[in-house]
């Protein structure tokens, strides 16, 4: 990355993305970004990355087998 | 916590037969899919799914309440993916640093920024994207894997994802964010490939 600034803007990126960065931290990067495009680049493929995953589903599951439907037909009972 | 395990959970410990097997097909899913995403083999995930869910219904009346149940159901599913897996191999145990992360200067010039607008749909979307995107997460040593995929995936709050990993809070944190540059960081290379491939394509 270009410099010690960016270094540290980097490590914060993600508890920025979680909103779970301390208000100072939070000010501190945002007037960063303001002027550094490629800390805004990596920002926008980072979080393009975490939404990726938020939805991303494995398409097809099996049905319960039968010694799973047998546990829970005991548990109701 | 997701709601939907919340509700499945609830309405398996309220005894409604009614509605027990939607609630089961849900849990199953969830289960099932979680194994999928930790192990990447069917039989792991599904072994996963069985065990778990057995436990589960044996555990149905012991917790007080839905919440701490989907957490319990997790760190059992959790174990579960890690006992049974079977000729799948983890990554080595290896800690991610923060600096080998780091993108080189090289990455950050203007045609490699342009290079990497892709959207979440299109990732999704493009089936070699998609199994890129796999094969990144599966590429994870096991603890920020697991980490990435309860925060980012299960959609628990850190705070869950730390009970469920018995970890503290700022080591959640900490794996978190290097699982993602890592994910981030594979995709990279390939997203400038494909971007550079369309771009031939329509000359």
């Amino acid at each position: 990355m270009p410099d010690q600034r960016c270094k540290r803007i980097f490590a914060m990126l993600s508890d920025y993305l979680n909103t779970e960065l301390p208000v100072k931290n939070c000010r501190e990067l945002e007037r960063h970004l303001k002027g550094c495009e490629p800390c805004i680049a990596y920002l926008e493929s980072l979080k393009n990355t975490v939404e990726a995953c938020r939805r991303y589903q494995v398409r097809k599951f099996p049905a319960p087998s039968r010694k799973v439907r047998e546990a829970l037909r005991l548990a109701l009972r | 916590m997701n709601a939907q395990i919340e509700e499945a959970i609830e309405i398996l410990k309220s005894g409604n037969r009614q509605d027990a097997e939607r609630a089961l097909e849900t849990l199953q899913g969830v289960v099932y899919g979680f194994g999928m995403k930790v192990c990447g083999r069917h039989e792991d995930a599904q072994d996963t799914a069985q065990e778990t869910l057995i436990r589960l219904a044996r555990q149905l009346k012991e917790f007080p309440d839905a919440r701490a149940l989907s957490v319990w159901l997790y760190k059992v599913a959790k174990t579960q993916c890690l006992m049974s897996r079977r000729k799948s191999k983890f990554a080595p145990a290896q800690m991610l640093a923060l600096d080998d992360l780091m993108p080189r200067e090289s990455d950050l010039l203007p045609a490699a920024k342009k290079s990497w607008q892709i959207s979440p749909e299109e990732i999704l979307l493009n089936q070699e994207l998609r199994g890129r995107l796999e094969a990144a997460i599966l590429a994870l040593p096991k603890h920020y894997r697991l980490v990435l995929i309860l925060r980012d995936m299960e959609q628990l709050d850190t705070r869950e994802v730390a009970e469920v990993m018995g970890i503290s809070e700022e080591t959640t944190k900490m794996r978190l964010h290097r699982a993602r540059v890592f994910v981030r960081n594979a995709l990279a290379g390939y997203v400038k490939h494909l971007k550079g491939g369309e771009k031939k394509g329509h000359a």
